[in-house]
C-alpha cells in the first residue's frame, strides 16, 4: 500500500503556482500589472507619510533588437519615506509580509503584488531584484537578491550602502514582458492614475524612447485617511477568530520590542540565561510581571524555548479548545504544531490570556459604532452573554455571534473617516488641467456604506474644449486607481448607460468625458482581476445621484450654450442669404445696381435686442 | 416667313411671355425696392394647407382659398425658403427670357450654381409649387417640365413656336409611335385636324395596340397615352383640344379606383394643382373601364387591396364623388372588391378592346 505524502507548500510557492490571480497570467498582462504594483506602492508610501510623490517609471528592453515578448527592465522610483534597511530584505524578498494589513483606504491590498511581480520576474529570467532605499536623506542601501520560492526567504547577493541626497526607494526588476501589447494598457495607465492623483508628478520613460510626463497641478495633498476599528457589518466569522485572537493574544508578536520588554521585566536585559533559567527566574519575579510578558513566559515553557530560538518563530494559533499551540519556524521554514497538556502549570495562565476580554468589552473596544448601551442590547439580540470570555466561544457560538453583527439593524452607519477621496478641488484643478474643457463641474456625494463598509463617490464631468467628439469617455478610479479592463460589466457604465443623455441635451458623440471615483476600504470588485465594480445597490444609488446633479448642471450649460449657438447661427444665416436674395433681385427687377441690404444687416443687432 | 404669316402662334406665346415677365419683374422691384429702403423683403404665398383648398362648383375644380402665408426674410426658420423662392423667380427669369427649357431634377442641381442649397429633389419640386402659387401660373409657363412624358397620335397639324422651329409645322400622324408630349408640343400652335374626337387612354401598351388597329382613322379620333396619372402638359394639351379644336374628350382607363380617379383630374383637376387653372376638361367623359363593365363584358379580374379599398373610402369623401357615375361605379367597386386592367379584354382577342367595347362605349358617351 502506497502511502500519500502531504508537503506543506510556504506562501511564496503557492503565489507561484497560482500567479495567474494576481494578474501574472502572459507577458502583456504581467508587464502592466508589475508597472501598477510598483507605481501604485510608491504612490501608497508618499500618501501615509504626507509627501507630495515624484514617481519615475521606466522601462527599457534588454536587448531592444528581440521580438516581444522579452526581458525588460523595469525601475520604479519615489521620494517616499523609504524603507529601514534591516527590512528591504524581508519586505521585498517574502511574499506575505505587508504593512497594509490594518483598516483604511490604500490602493493595494497587503503588499502582495511587489512581491508577486519580484517573484514573475525571477521565475521569467532568473535575475535578481534590486532595491534601494533611503530614510534619511543620507545614506542608500542597495539590495540586490532572489527569493528562495521553497523556503519562501530572501537570498542577499549584495548589500551596499552609499552616499545620497534624496530620500526614497528605488526597485528594479527584470521580467518577461510584450510591451508592443501592453504599450497603450501602461500609457493610459499612467494617464489616467495623472488624473485622479493631481497632486503627483509621474514621468514615465517607455522602451521606445519616449517620455511621458504629467507634472504636479495641485500643491496640496488630500487628508491622508485614518485607520479605523471595523464596522460590525463589515465581518465575517474569519475576521472575528482573527480579531480575537488578537485581543487574547495581546502578544502574539515576538518581535525585538517585546523580547525586549519580557529580558527587562525578568531582569534580563544585560544577561541572557538558558531556558531553565529564564523559567525560574519567571517563576520568582511571577507576581510583579505584566499580563504580555507572563503569557510570552507561558509560551517559551510551552516551546521549551530560550530567546534565541523564540525570536526565530511567529506564533500561529494557540487553539485552546484542542489544546493544540502553532508556529512557523523562519529557520526550518515549516508550521509546527504542539500538544498543550493540561498538566502544564502555565496552561491556566494561556488560557485566561487566552479566554480573553468580555463579549461586551470586545465588541465596544474593538468595534466602532458600538458604545456599552449599544453592546449590551445587542448581546440580547444575539442571544449571547455579555459577560462571557469572547476566547471561550465555541464555533458554533462564533458563528452565531457573525451573524448577528450582519442582521443587527441598529448600528449607525460606517464612520468614513478612514475614507481618503480626493476631493473636489484636486478633481476639479485635474480635470481642467487634462482637458482644458468648455464645462466642467464635480461633486463628491457625503459618504455612504454597503455591507459595513464605507464608501464616497466622486464624480466629475467636462464638455468641450480638447475633449474630442465621439464615444461618451468614462475614467473609471477605485481608490485611486484606473480601471482599464473588463469596462462592460461595470457599474459605472451600467449607470451612465442607463442615463436618458436627450433629457439633459447631450447628443450623440457630444465631447463628453465622466471621471468617477469611489473610494472604499473595499471594493466590491467583480472578478480577481479587479477591474469592474460591482453593482451594488447602494453604490449604484449614489453613483446614479452624483450622476443626476452632474448631468442637471451640464444640462443648464448646454441650454445657454445652446442659445448663444442659435444666435450665432443667426447672423451667419442673415449674412449668407441677404447678398443671394439682393443679388437675384437686382436681376430680376432689371437693375444695373444691388440693393443696400447692409441697412439691413445692421439693424439685426437691434431685431435681436428686440426679440430677447 | 412673313410676320402676318407666323403671328397668330407666335403673339399669342409672346403675349403669355411678357406678362410673365412683367409679374417676374414687379415682383423682383418690390424686393429690390423693400431692401433698398433697408426693409426685410417678403412674399406673399396663398396657402396650399388642406385648410384651404375648395371646391369650386362653378369652375368644376378645386382652387384655392383666401388665405395667404406671409414669407419674410426677417424670419429666420423662413429665410432659407425664402432665398430659395427668390432664386427660382430669378432662375425662371433667365429660362423665359433664353428661351430655354429645364427640368424639375434640372432645377436642383441648377440651384448649386448658385450658392442655394435644396436638400433634396422634393424640396425644390415644393419651391416651384411655391412659385406657381405665387405667380399663379403653372411651372411650364417658365419653361420647368417634369421628366414623365406622355404620348399624342392622329391627325393634327401643329406649328412651333420654340427658338430655331418657328413656323415649322408638323403632322401627328407622321410617326407611328407617337409624338412626345413635351416643352415644345406645349407651345406649339394646335392647327388643323380631321379629328371629331380625342380618346386619352391611361396605357401605353394600348396606345401603340389603338395605332395598330387605326383607331385613329376608324373612328376619327386623336389618340393621348396619358402614361398612368396624366402629366400637367398632357392635361393643357386635352384642355387645348377641346377648347380650340372644339373636340370631345373621352377617356379610357383601367378598371379601378385608381384609373377612375385618373379621369377624374383629367376632368376637374387636382388638389394638388388647386393654385392653376387652364388644366381640366370640365366637359371630358369617362368611358371605362366601369366596375359595371367587369360584370357586363365577363373580365378577368383580380382582387383589390387594402389600398385600394381605403382609397375608395377616401374619393367618397370628394364632393366630385357624390353623382352620377363617379358615385354608383365608386359603390359598385366597394361592392364587388374586384378590379380588371384594360388588358383584360385580350382574354377574348386581341382586338376585341377595339372591335366591340370601343364602338360601345363611345355610343354610350354620346348619352353621358
Amino acid at each position: 500500500m502506497s502511502k500519500e505524502v502531504f508537503n506543506q507548500i510556504s506562501p511564496s510557492e503557492f503565489f507561484y503556482r497560482n500567479r495567474d490571480l494576481a494578474g501574472f497570467s502572459n507577458p502583456t498582462r504581467s508587464l502592466y500589472t508589475a508597472v501598477r504594483e510598483f507605481v501604485e506602492n510608491g504612490l501608497d508610501a508618499c500618501d501615509q507619510q504626507g509627501i507630495l510623490p515624484d514617481i519615475h517609471l521606466r522601462i527599457e528592453a534588454m536587448d531592444p533588437e528581440k521580438p516581444d515578448p522579452k526581458p525588460y527592465i523595469l525601475t520604479v522610483k519615489d521620494n517616499g519615506p523609504g524603507m529601514d534597511s534591516k527590512q528591504i530584505p524581508l519586505a521585498f524578498g517574502t511574499v506575505l509580509y505587508g504593512s497594509k494589513f490594518g483598516l483604511k483606504q490604500a490602493r493595494g491590498m497587503f503588499g502582495l503584488g511587489a512581491t508577486m511581480a519580484i517573484l514573475y520576474g525571477q521565475i521569467t529570467t532568473n535575475k535578481p531584484v534590486t532595491v534601494s532605499s533611503s530614510v534619511d536623506g543620507k545614506t542608500m542601501h542597495e539590495y540586490t537578491m532572489m527569493l528562495d520560492i521553497q523556503k519562501n526567504k530572501p537570498v542577499i547577493m549584495k548589500h551596499k550602502p552609499t552616499d545620497t541626497a534624496k530620500k526614497g526607494l528605488n526597485v528594479s526588476i527584470t521580467l518577461d514582458g510584450d510591451y508592443s501589447k501592453a504599450g497603450s494598457k501602461i500609457r493610459d495607465y499612467v494617464y489616467q492614475t495623472s488624473l485622479i492623483t493631481p497632486y503627483a508628478t509621474i514621468t514615465f520613460d517607455d522602451p521606445k524612447g519616449e517620455k511621458f510626463q504629467y507634472k504636479r497641478i495641485v500643491d496640496t495633498m488630500p487628508p491622508a485617511p485614518t485607520i479605523i476599528r471595523p464596522h460590525p457589518h463589515g465581518v465575517d466569522v474569519e475576521t472575528i477568530r482573527r480579531m480575537i485572537a488578537d485581543t487574547h493574544y495581546q502578544v502574539p508578536v515576538l518581535d525585538n520590542a517585546m523580547i525586549e520588554k519580557v529580558k527587562k521585566e525578568l531582569g534580563l536585559s544585560k544577561k541572557n540565561l538558558n531556558f531553565e533559567g529564564i523559567m525560574a527566574r519567571a517563576e520568582k519575579k511571577w507576581s510583579s510581571l505584566s499580563r504580555p510578558v507572563r503569557v510570552i513566559v507561558a509560551v517559551m515553557s510551552f516551546l521549551n524555548m530560550d530567546f534565541d530560538k523564540i525570536m526565530k518563530i511567529r506564533l500561529e494559533d494557540i487553539d485552546l479548545i484542542h489544546k493544540r499551540l502553532s508556529y512557523y519556524d523562519f529557520g526550518d521554514a515549516k508550521l509546527v504544531t504542539l500538544e498543550m497538556p493540561k498538566s502544564n502549570p502555565y496552561y491556566k495562565q494561556l488560557a485566561n490570556t487566552v479566554q480573553g476580554d468580555s463579549l461586551i468589552t470586545f465588541l465596544t473596544k474593538r468595534f466602532q459604532r458600538i458604545g456599552q448601551a449599544t453592546a449590551i442590547k445587542f448581546s440580547e439580540f444575539a442571544n449571547l452573554k455579555a459577560e462571557k470570555r469572547i476566547g471561550s466561544f465555541t464555533n458554533e457560538e462564533l458563528v452565531q455571534l457573525s451573524d448577528s453583527l450582519q442582521k443587527y439593524e441598529d448600528f449607525l452607519t460606517p464612520d468614513p473617516s478612514c475614507l481618503a477621496p480626493l476631493g473636489e478641488e484636486p478633481l476639479r484643478k485635474g480635470m481642467l488641467q487634462f482637458f482644458k474643457p468648455d464645462f466642467l463641474e464635480v461633486y463628491q456625494r457625503s459618504a455612504s456604506a454597503y455591507s459595513g463598509f464605507p464608501f464616497v463617490i466622486e464624480m466629475g464631468i467636462a464638455y468641450g474644449g480638447n475633449i474630442p467628439p465621439g464615444k461618451m469617455t468614462v475614467y473609471r478610479f477605485a481608490n485611486r486607481i484606473p480601471l482599464l479592463y473588463d469596462e462592460g460589466s461595470d457599474v459605472v457604465l451600467k449607470v451612465v448607460n442607463e442615463t436618458d443623455w436627450n433629457r439633459y441635451k447631450v447628443k450623440n458623440e457630444s465631447p463628453v468625458v465622466i471621471v468617477s471615483h469611489i473610494c472604499s476600504t473595499r471594493i466590491p470588485y467583480k472578478t480577481v482581476g479587479k477591474e469592474n465594480v460591482a453593482d451594488r445597490e447602494e453604490i449604484e444609488k449614489e453613483l446614479r445621484l452624483a450622476l443626476q446633479y452632474l448631468s442637471r448642471k451640464l444640462a443648464t450649460y448646454m441650454s445657454k450654450r445652446g442659445l448663444a449657438e442659435i444666435e450665432k447661427k443667426r447672423a451667419n444665416l442673415y449674412l449668407k442669404y441677404l447678398p443671394l436674395i439682393a443679388q437675384f433681385s437686382t436681376e430680376l427687377a432689371g437693375k444695373n445696381k444691388e440693393p443696400d441690404y447692409k441697412k439691413v444687416i445692421k439693424d439685426l443687432n437691434n431685431v435681436q435686442v428686440e426679440e430677447q | 416667313m412673313s410676320k402676318s404669316k407666323s403671328s397668330k402662334a407666335e403673339k399669342v406665346a409672346t403675349a403669355k411671355r411678357d406678362s410673365l415677365l412683367g409679374l417676374l419683374k414687379s415682383q423682383g422691384a418690390q424686393i429690390y425696392n423693400d431692401l433698398d429702403k433697408g426693409k426685410f423683403p417678403q412674399f406673399s404665398v396663398p396657402s396650399r394647407s388642406v385648410s384651404n383648398i375648395v371646391y369650386d362648383k362653378k369652375l368644376r375644380q378645386y382652387v384655392l382659398g383666401n388665405t395667404a402665408s406671409l414669407r419674410s426674410s426677417r424670419n429666420m426658420s423662413q429665410l432659407r425658403s425664402f432665398t430659395q423662392l427668390m432664386w427660382l423667380a430669378f432662375f425662371a427669369n433667365r429660362l423665359v427670357h433664353e428661351k430655354k427649357s429645364s427640368t424639375l431634377r434640372d432645377v436642383y442641381y441648377s440651384s448649386q450654381a448658385f450658392e442655394v442649397e435644396f436638400e433634396d429633389q422634393p424640396e425644390s419640386d415644393n419651391i416651384i409649387v411655391d412659385l406657381e402659387a405665387v405667380l399663379a401660373r403653372p411651372r411650364e409657363d417658365f419653361h420647368i417640365f417634369p421628366e414623365e412624358r406622355s404620348s399624342v397620335f392622329g391627325d393634327l397639324t401643329i406649328e412651333y413656336t420654340v427658338p430655331g422651329y418657328e413656323g415649322k409645322r408638323t403632322n401627328l400622324s407622321d410617326h407611328p409611335d407617337g409624338y412626345l408630349i413635351g416643352p415644345s408640343l406645349s407651345s406649339a400652335e394646335l392647327v388643323d385636324t380631321s379629328a371629331e374626337l380625342v380618346i386619352a387612354i391611361e396605357k401605353g401598351g394600348l396606345f401603340t395596340r389603338f395605332i395598330e388597329e387605326k383607331v385613329d382613322k376608324k373612328f376619327k379620333a386623336i389618340i393621348v397615352d396619358t402614361a398612368g396619372q396624366a402629366p400637367r402638359a398632357t392635361r393643357y394639351l386635352l384642355k387645348r383640344l377641346h377648347e380650340q379644336m372644339k373636340l370631345p374628350v373621352v377617356i379610357l382607363t383601367d378598371g379601378d379606383v385608381y384609373g377612375e380617379h385618373i379621369a377624374m383630374v383629367i376632368k376637374s383637376g387636382s388638389a394638388n394643382a388647386a393654385h392653376l387653372r387652364e388644366l381640366t376638361v370640365p366637359d371630358a367623359k369617362w368611358v371605362g373601364v366601369w366596375a359595371s363593365d367587369i360584370e357586363k363584358y365577363k373580365l378577368p379580374t383580380i382582387p383589390m387591396t387594402e389600398s385600394d379599398i381605403k382609397r375608395i373610402y377616401d374619393l367618397q369623401k370628394d364632393p366630385r364623388y357624390q353623382e352620377g357615375i363617379w358615385k354608383t361605379e365608386l359603390e359598385i367597386f366597394l361592392k364587388i372588391k374586384r378590379k380588371a386592367e384594360l388588358e383584360a379584354f385580350s382574354k377574348y382577342g386581341l382586338t376585341n378592346i377595339t372591335d366591340i367595347y370601343l364602338p360601345q362605349k363611345l355610343e354610350l358617351a354620346k348619352s353621358l
